[in-house]
C-alpha cells in the first residue's frame, strides 16, 4: 500500500507488437486522407491568409480551442460539443502518456500525476464525452432539431463508434480494476463503478474477467484505429479543417468584398470550383454540417431555394466528384460550371447577403463572399440575372440610381429647406450628408432625409449635400455581381468627394455607410464615415438636441429592427438603441435581434427582385414586429423602413385588424418628432407626422 | 444576312418629371445632369437584329445620327452584339424633324454593304414622331412593316409578326425591307457581358459627314426641315384627387362603386 | 386652304368614329381657315361617302380598288396621294390608328409635306395650322407648324369632336378611277384577334388597367370581370407587360396605346409619366393603390388608398347590387 500509485501498462495483453503492426495501416490511411484534402485545396487560387498570425492565433484559441462562437449560439449544442471534443482531447492525451511511458520509457505514470490526471481526470472527461454523445444523439434522433437534416446516417455511425470506444474503454478499465483489486481504483470512479457493475452482473470469475478484458481491449483498440483512420474520409475531418479555417479566417472588415481587377482577370468571378481561392475550398471541407447557417437564413426561413448549408455541401460534393474524395481516385473530371451543376441560379439570387450565416458559422465559413463570386460570373461573363435586377443595374449605369421609374430628383427633398445647402455652393462643410438613392428618390424615405437635416440644423452642425453630384455608391451593383459597374461608380464618387476635400461623411443608409467606410478605401477613398444613429447618439450625449418629453407619448413601446449592414456587418447595435432609449419610450426587443437580427429582405439587390407571394422575408419579419407588442418599429435604414412598412401592411391585411397597424419610423424621424418646438420651429413639418 | 439598325441617343426617358426642364431658346429639353441613353424601341430593334444574327449568321451594323457623344450609344450596340458601328456626324446637319433624319440615314445605308433588312424602333422615345421607318422605306424604295415584335427568315424573304388594327397579323415581305420594332417579352434588350463592353470600347467606329454621303445644304441644311417648333412647354398638371373614405379596403371599394354611379360615370 | 380628311374603315354607310371626329375637327378649322373640307373615302369607306358629307365634308372623293381590300398601307398611301393631288395645297388629316401611322409618313414623303404625328390638337393660329403633340414621354407638349404648303397631321383618337350629322346635307361625291398596284407585303395569317368579343382598348368607354402592384397574372382575371361588367376593356402598364403577366397589346402608355375613355381605373399602377401620357386625357381617372405617395394620385380624380385585393371584390359586389336594383 506504500508503493507509488501507478498501474501496469498492457496488463493482461500479449502480442503487443500487433498494436504497432496495426498502427501502420491506420497511419497510412490517415495520412493519405489528409493529403487528399490538401490536394483538394491546392486546386484553388492563392490568397494571403497567414498574415497577422498573432490575431489569427488569438481567434484560434478563442473559437477553436475555447469554441466561443460555437457555444454562444446554441447552449445545448455547445455543451455537447465541448464535452465531446474536450473529452476526446483529454483521452487522447491519456493515450499519449501511455505511449511516452511504454515506448519512450519515460516513467511519468506515477504518483499524483497518475492519480489526478491519468485516473481521475480521464475518467471524468470520458464520462463527460459520453454525456455529450448522449446529448448529440438525443438532438438528432429524439428531439429532431430541424437544422440537423443532413447526413444523419453518417452521424449515427460516427456517434455510435465514439460511444463504443468510450464504453469499451470504461469496461476494460473496470475489469482491470476489479480483476487486479487495484488499490487506487477509487481514483477512477467511473471505471470502478463499471467494474463493480460487471461483477454484479455475473462476471466474477477471475478467468472470465481476464478473457472478457482481453477481448474488449483488442476490440476497443481496433475500433479506435479504424475510427482514426476514417477521420479524413468523414465529416470528423472537421477536427482539423475547422481550426484551420478559423486560423485562416477573413480578418478584413466584414463588410468588404474583395475587389476584382476586371481589366486583367481571365475569368470574372467564379465559374468552376478552381476559380475559388484555397480558403474557399478549405471552407467546403471545414463545414461540420451543423446547420446553424440554415437555421438563421431568412431566405430558407420563408421557403426560398437557398439553404446556406446545402450550398456549401453541394459544392463539396462537386469537388469530390471532380477531384476525388479518396487519394487514389485517378479520374480528374473536367471542371464544370458550378451554376447548373450543383447550384441552381434561383438559389444564387435568393441571397440577401444579410451575413447571418457567416455570423452564425462556428468555423468561419464565408458563404456570402462565395455567393457574390458566383454572381459575378453570372452577371459579368454570362449576363444571366433576374430581369428586375438587370433593370436596377441598368438604372445605375444609365442614370446613377437603381430606381426605375423614380418620379423625384435628388434635389426634391430639400427644395423647401433653405438650410440644406449643396457643396457646389458652399465649397466645403464639416459634414457631408450622403443622402443615398433610396432616401432621395422614394417619397416616403425622403422624410428620413428631411428629419436628419432638421436634426443637424438644430444641433448647429455645418453640413452640406452633393445634390445632383451624388450618384449610387455602387453597392447594389456590387452585391448583384457587377463589379465592373461598381468600380466605375466608386471611382466617380471618390473623385467627387476628394475634389471637395470631404473628410467626414454622415449617412442614414447602412448600405452606403458600409461601402464607403469599408470598400472605398480600396479605391482611394478614405473618410470618416458616420452612421446617423452614431451622430445622433453623440449629439444627444453632448446635449445638443433638446428633446421634449412626452412628444412621442402615443408610442408606449417601440421595437428596434437591426439593419444587417449596420449590425452584423459593422457591429453597431448600441448607438440606435441608446437613441431610442433617450426618447422616453419603452424599447422592447424582438426575439431575433442584434447579431441574430432577421433581415428585412432587401439586401444583396433583393430589393429590386420579384418575390413570390408567401415567400416574402419582410412579411416574416413584420409578423415578428406585430407580435412584439410595439406600436412602432424603429429602423435605421431606408430599405428596412420601406420593407417593414410594406410587410406590416400585408400583415395587417392578413389579420384583418381594424386597429391601426404598427407604424414604421426611421430613427431620425422619431428624433425629429421628439425635438422641442422652439428648436426646430422654422422647419414646420420636417419631422414625420406620426398621427398621419 | 446584313441587318442595319438605326438607333438614336435620347434624353433618358425616365428622367423624373420634376427634374425635366426646357431650354426656351433651343426649344428642346435641357439635359441638365440627366443621362443620354438609346431609345427604348431602338434597343428592342437591336435585340431583334442580334437574335436574328444568332439564328442565321450574318452581321449587324448599328447607325446613328448624332454628336460625338452618340458614340456611347454605338459602343453599347457593339457590346450587345453589333459588328460595325457608323456615326453620322450631326454638326453639319440640321435634323429637326424626321424627314431630314431619314434622308441622312438612307444615304448612309446606301454606302454600306447591301443590306437585307433595315430595323428602327417604332418611335424614338423623345419627340416620338414615329416616322423614320416609313420614310426610310420611301427613300430606299423598300417595303415597310411597322410595329413588329418578332420576325424571322422565311425562304428568300422574311416572315414578320406585326401589330395591326384589329390584332396581331403575320405578314411576308421580300428582302430587303424596312421594319420598325415594338417591344415584346422576347425582345427585351440584353445586358451586355462585361467582356463585351470592354471589347466594344476598343472597336473602331466609322464616322461620316454629310459631304461623304453626298448630301448638301439643300438636303440637310436648316431649310430642309419641313416643320418648325413654335413652342415647347410643360403642361400643368393640377392635382384634384378626391380620396374615398372607409374603415378598410372593402368599405372603400363599396364607396367607390357608389361614387362612380353617383357621378354617372358608370 | 382646303382640308382633306382621309377616311377608311367604317361601318357600312356610317363613317368610322375616327373619320367622324376628323370631319368635325376639319369643319371647325375650315370655318377659320377658309377652304373646303374634302373627304377621301378609301376602300371600304366608299360606302360611307354620303355619310361623310352628313358629318361635315363639302366634297368626297372615292377611291375604291381591290388592292384596298386588305389594310395594305402602300396601296392606301397611293390612293390617298391621288386624292391629295386633286385637293391642291391642303391640310391633310389622317386617323391615328395603326394604318394611319403607316400611311401618313409615306403620304407626306410623296407630297413632300411636313407631317406631325400623334396630334392632340390642330388649331388655326396666326394664319397657319398649329399642331400640338406630346413629347418627351408626355412630360412636355410641342406646338409645331409646317413650312410646306401641304401638310399632314396624324390625329389621335378622341382628340377632335364629331358634329351632329345633318341628314341631306349637300355635297359632291365623285369616284376617282385609279389604277393601284398591291403592296409588296403580303398578309399570311391573322394571329390573334385583339378584342376577342370585347371592346377594342382604344374605343372602350371604360378601361380597367393593372400594373406591377397586382403582383402576378391571375389578378388580371378580376380586372376582366370588371371590364365585362361595365362594357370596358383591360389595359396594363409597361411593368405588367414586361413582367409577362399580360400581352403587350394591352399596354397603355406613351410606348403602348393611347386611350381616352370616359372612365379609366388604374389598379396597382404607380403612375410613371410614360404610362400617364397614354391615359391622361381620360374623362374620369380612378386610382387604386396601397401606396398613398404613388404619383398616380396626382393625375387621378378619384383615389382609393388600399389593397386592391380588398377593394375590388367589394367594388364589384356593390356595383352588381346597384345595377341589379
Amino acid at each position: 500500500m506504500h508503493e507509488t500509485p501507478t498501474r501496469e501498462i498492457f496488463w493482461n495483453i500479449r502480442h503487443i507488437w500487433l498494436t504497432y503492426a496495426l498502427l501502420v495501416p491506420m497511419v497510412v490511411a490517415f495520412a493519405l486522407g489528409v493529403w487528399n484534402h490538401v490536394r483538394r485545396w491546392r486546386a484553388g487560387k492563392p490568397i494571403e491568409r497567414t498574415d497577422n498570425w498573432q490575431e489569427r492565433l488569438r481567434g484560434f484559441f478563442v473559437d477553436a480551442v475555447g469554441q466561443d462562437q460555437l457555444r454562444s449560439g446554441d447552449q445545448q449544442a455547445g455543451l455537447f460539443h465541448i464535452l465531446l471534443s474536450w473529452g476526446f482531447v483529454i483521452l487522447f492525451i491519456g493515450t499519449t502518456v501511455v505511449f511516452i511511458q511504454a515506448d519512450l520509457r519515460i516513467p511519468i505514470m506515477h504518483g499524483w500525476f497518475y492519480l489526478i490526471f491519468q485516473s481521475l481526470i480521464l475518467d471524468v472527461f470520458g464520462l463527460g464525452a459520453i454525456v455529450g454523445l448522449a446529448v448529440a444523439l438525443y438532438r438528432r434522433y429524439v428531439a429532431k432539431v430541424p437544422r440537423l437534416t443532413h447526413g444523419l446516417w453518417q452521424d449515427g455511425f460516427l456517434l455510435a463508434s465514439m460511444l463504443i470506444i468510450l464504453i469499451t474503454g470504461f469496461l476494460v478499465e473496470g475489469l482491470r480494476i476489479v480483476a487486479t483489486s487495484d488499490p487506487w481504483g477509487s481514483w477512477s470512479p467511473v471505471g470502478l463503478a463499471t467494474g463493480r457493475a460487471l461483477a454484479a452482473l455475473g462476471i466474477r470469475e477471475y478467468g472470465t474477467q481476464l478473457a472478457v478484458h482481453r477481448f474488449l481491449w483488442w476490440f476497443h483498440m481496433l475500433v479506435s484505429y479504424v475510427f482514426v483512420g476514417y477521420i479524413p474520409f468523414s465529416k470528423m475531418m472537421h477536427l482539423f479543417t475547422s481550426p484551420a479555417s478559423i486560423f485562416t479566417r477573413n480578418l478584413q472588415p466584414k463588410g468588404r468584398l474583395e475587389p476584382l481587377d476586371v481589366e486583367n482577370t481571365e475569368v470574372l468571378g467564379v465559374k468552376t470550383l478552381r476559380d475559388f481561392d484555397w480558403k474557399d475550398l478549405l471552407d467546403l471541407d471545414a463545414c461540420t454540417e451543423c446547420g446553424r447557417c440554415q437555421a438563421v437564413c431568412p431566405a430558407y426561413a420563408v421557403g426560398k431555394p437557398l439553404n446556406p448549408k446545402m450550398l456549401i455541401l453541394d459544392m463539396r460534393r462537386q469537388l469530390t466528384e471532380e477531384i476525388g474524395g479518396v487519394p487514389w481516385a485517378k479520374r480528374e473530371l473536367e471542371p464544370r460550371p458550378i451554376i447548373g451543376t450543383s447550384i441552381e441560379p434561383e438559389t444564387l439570387w435568393s441571397c440577401t447577403t444579410c451575413h447571418a450565416c457567416v455570423t452564425a458559422c462556428p468555423v468561419e465559413i464565408e458563404h456570402v463572399a462565395k455567393i457574390v463570386d458566383l454572381r459575378r460570373f453570372q452577371v459579368m461573363e454570362e449576363a444571366e440575372l433576374p430581369e428586375t435586377a438587370q433593370a436596377a443595374v441598368q438604372g445605375i449605369e444609365d442614370r446613377g440610381h437603381p430606381f426605375r421609374g423614380a418620379q423625384a430628383s435628388r434635389r426634391d427633398w430639400y427644395a423647401d429647406l433653405p438650410y440644406v445647402r449643396e457643396l457646389a455652393q458652399v465649397g466645403q462643410a464639416e459634414y457631408l450628408f450622403w443622402v443615398g438613392c433610396a432616401v432621395a428618390f422614394n417619397e416616403r424615405a425622403q422624410k428620413i432625409a428631411r428629419a436628419m437635416a432638421k436634426i443637424m440644423h438644430t444641433a448647429h452642425l455645418d453640413f452640406a449635400v452633393l445634390g445632383d453630384e451624388e450618384t449610387c455608391t455602387g453597392d447594389p451593383a456590387r452585391r448583384i455581381g457587377n463589379e465592373y459597374l461598381y468600380e466605375m461608380m466608386a471611382r466617380q464618387n471618390i473623385e467627387t468627394l476628394n475634389n471637395y476635400g470631404v473628410k467626414k461623411i454622415v449617412t442614414t443608409c447602412p448600405h452606403c455607410f458600409n461601402t464607403i467606410k469599408n470598400e472605398y478605401p480600396d479605391f482611394g477613398g478614405n473618410y470618416k464615415v458616420i452612421h446617423h444613429s452614431q451622430l445622433i447618439r453623440d449629439l444627444l450625449a453632448e446635449g445638443r438636441l433638446p428633446l421634449e418629453p412626452g412628444k412621442l407619448q402615443e408610442l408606449e413601446k417601440v421595437t428596434y429592427h437591426d439593419p444587417c449592414y449596420l449590425g452584423r456587418y459593422n457591429d453597431e447595435y448600441d448607438a440606435p438603441r441608446a437613441v431610442v432609449d433617450a426618447l422616453g419610450v419603452e424599447r422592447v426587443e424582438m426575439a431575433r435581434s442584434r447579431q441574430k437580427g432577421f433581415c428585412c429582405g432587401a439586401g444583396g439587390g433583393r430589393y429590386w427582385m420579384d418575390d413570390e407571394p408567401g415567400k416574402r422575408i419582410n412579411v416574416e419579419r413584420a409578423r415578428e414586429v406585430a407580435t412584439s407588442g410595439a406600436q412602432a418599429v424603429c429602423t435605421a435604414c431606408p430599405f428596412c423602413m420601406l420593407m417593414m412598412e410594406d410587410g406590416l401592411r400585408t400583415v395587417a391585411t392578413e389579420q384583418g385588424t381594424t386597429e391601426r397597424p404598427v407604424a414604421t419610423r426611421d430613427l431620425a424621424e422619431l428624433v425629429a418628432e421628439a425635438l422641442a418646438e422652439a428648436a426646430g420651429a422654422r422647419e414646420g413639418e420636417a419631422g414625420a407626422a406620426l398621427g398621419a | 444576312m446584313h441587318i442595319a439598325v438605326c438607333i438614336k441617343q435620347i434624353l433618358d426617358p425616365e428622367i423624373s418629371p420634376r427634374a425635366f426642364k426646357i431650354d426656351p431658346v433651343r426649344k428642346a429639353a435641357d439635359p441638365g445632369t440627366a443621362s443620354l441613353v438609346i431609345g427604348p424601341f431602338d434597343l428592342n430593334a437591336l435585340e431583334v437584329a442580334i437574335q436574328l444574327k444568332e439564328r442565321h449568321g450574318g452581321q449587324v451594323t448599328a447607325l446613328t445620327l448624332g454628336s460625338d457623344k452618340a458614340k456611347e450609344a454605338l459602343r453599347r450596340a457593339l457590346a450587345m452584339g453589333a459588328d460595325q458601328a457608323v456615326l453620322i456626324d450631326e454638326t453639319q446637319v440640321s435634323a429637326k424633324e424626321p424627314s431630314v433624319t431619314a434622308r441622312v440615314l438612307a444615304a448612309a445605308i446606301r454606302k454600306l454593304d447591301p443590306v437585307d433588312l433595315v430595323l428602327t424602333g417604332r418611335q424614338s422615345g423623345e419627340w416620338d414622331f414615329g416616322q423614320v421607318g416609313a420614310l426610310l422605306a420611301e427613300e430606299l424604295g423598300m417595303p415597310f412593316v411597322p410595329f413588329v415584335p418578332r420576325l424571322d427568315v422565311a425562304g428568300n424573304g422574311l416572315r414578320l409578326e406585326r401589330e395591326a388594327d384589329g390584332g396581331v397579323v403575320v405578314v411576308e415581305a421580300p428582302r430587303p425591307c424596312v421594319a420598325s420594332v415594338t417591344n415584346a417579352n422576347d425582345n427585351v434588350p440584353r445586358l451586355p457581358k462585361v467582356k463585351d463592353i470592354m471589347m466594344a470600347n476598343r472597336k473602331p467606329i466609322t464616322v461620316y459627314g454629310p459631304g461623304e454621303l453626298g448630301l448638301g445644304a439643300a438636303e440637310v441644311g436648316d431649310e430642309a426641315n419641313r416643320l418648325e417648333v413654335l413652342d415647347l412647354f410643360i403642361p400643368e398638371v393640377k392635382s384634384e384627387c378626391e380620396f374615398i373614405e372607409g374603415e378598410d379596403g372593402a368599405e372603400k371599394g363599396a364607396n367607390l362603386a357608389r361614387k362612380l354611379v353617383e357621378r354617372k360615370v358608370i | 386652304m382646303n382640308i382633306v380628311v382621309i377616311g377608311w374603315g367604317g361601318d357600312g354607310h356610317a363613317p368610322s368614329a375616327a373619320v367622324r371626329e376628323l370631319l368635325g375637327g376639319a369643319r371647325r378649322l375650315a370655318q377659320q381657315s377658309g377652304g373646303q373640307v374634302i373627304g377621301a373615302a378609301l376602300g371600304g369607306a366608299a360606302k360611307a361617302a354620303t355619310g361623310m358629307i352628313e358629318y361635315g365634308a363639302d366634297r368626297v372623293l372615292i377611291v375604291d380598288h381591290p388592292a384596298l381590300a386588305e389594310l395594305d398601307a402602300e396601296a392606301y398611301a397611293a390612293a390617298a396621294h391621288v386624292v391629295c393631288d386633286q385637293a391642291g395645297d391642303a391640310l391633310v388629316l389622317v386617323p391615328g390608328d395603326r394604318l394611319g401611322w403607316e400611311v401618313a409618313p409615306r403620304l407626306a414623303h410623296r407630297l413632300a409635306a411636313g407631317l406631325v404625328t400623334d396630334c392632340l390638337a390642330v388649331d388655326w393660329e396666326g394664319g397657319r395650322f398649329v399642331m400640338t403633340k406630346p413629347v418627351y414621354g408626355g412630360k412636355a407638349m410641342a406646338k409645331l407648324a409646317a413650312r410646306t404648303a401641304t401638310q399632314v397631321a396624324l390625329v389621335r383618337a378622341r382628340a377632335m369632336e364629331p358634329l351632329e350629322p345633318q341628314t341631306g346635307r349637300a355635297g359632291d361625291v365623285e369616284a376617282l378611277n385609279v389604277n393601284l398596284s398591291p403592296g409588296r407585303v403580303k398578309l399570311l395569317e391573322r394571329k390573334q384577334e385583339e378584342t376577342q368579343g370585347q371592346v377594342r382598348l382604344e374605343d372602350a368607354p371604360v378601361v380597367v388597367s393593372g400594373g406591377r402592384g397586382l403582383g402576378g397574372p391571375e389578378p388580371f382575371r378580376m380586372l376582366e370581370e370588371i371590364a365585362q361588367l361595365v362594357g370596358g376593356a383591360v389595359g396594363a402598364s409597361l411593368a405588367a407587360v414586361d413582367a409577362g403577366w399580360i400581352s403587350p397589346q394591352h399596354q397603355v402608355g406613351q410606348t403602348g396605346k393611347s386611350v381616352a375613355p370616359d372612365l379609366y381605373i388604374a389598379v396597382g399602377i404607380s403612375g410613371a409619366s410614360q404610362h400617364v401620357a397614354g391615359m391622361s386625357n381620360s374623362k374620369t381617372i380612378v386610382a387604386i393603390n396601397k401606396d398613398p405617395e404613388a404619383p398616380i394620385f396626382r393625375v387621378a380624380h378619384i383615389g382609393v388608398v388600399g389593397d386592391y385585393k380588398e377593394v375590388l371584390p367589394a367594388f364589384v359586389a356593390e356595383l352588381r347590387k346597384i345595377k341589379g336594383a
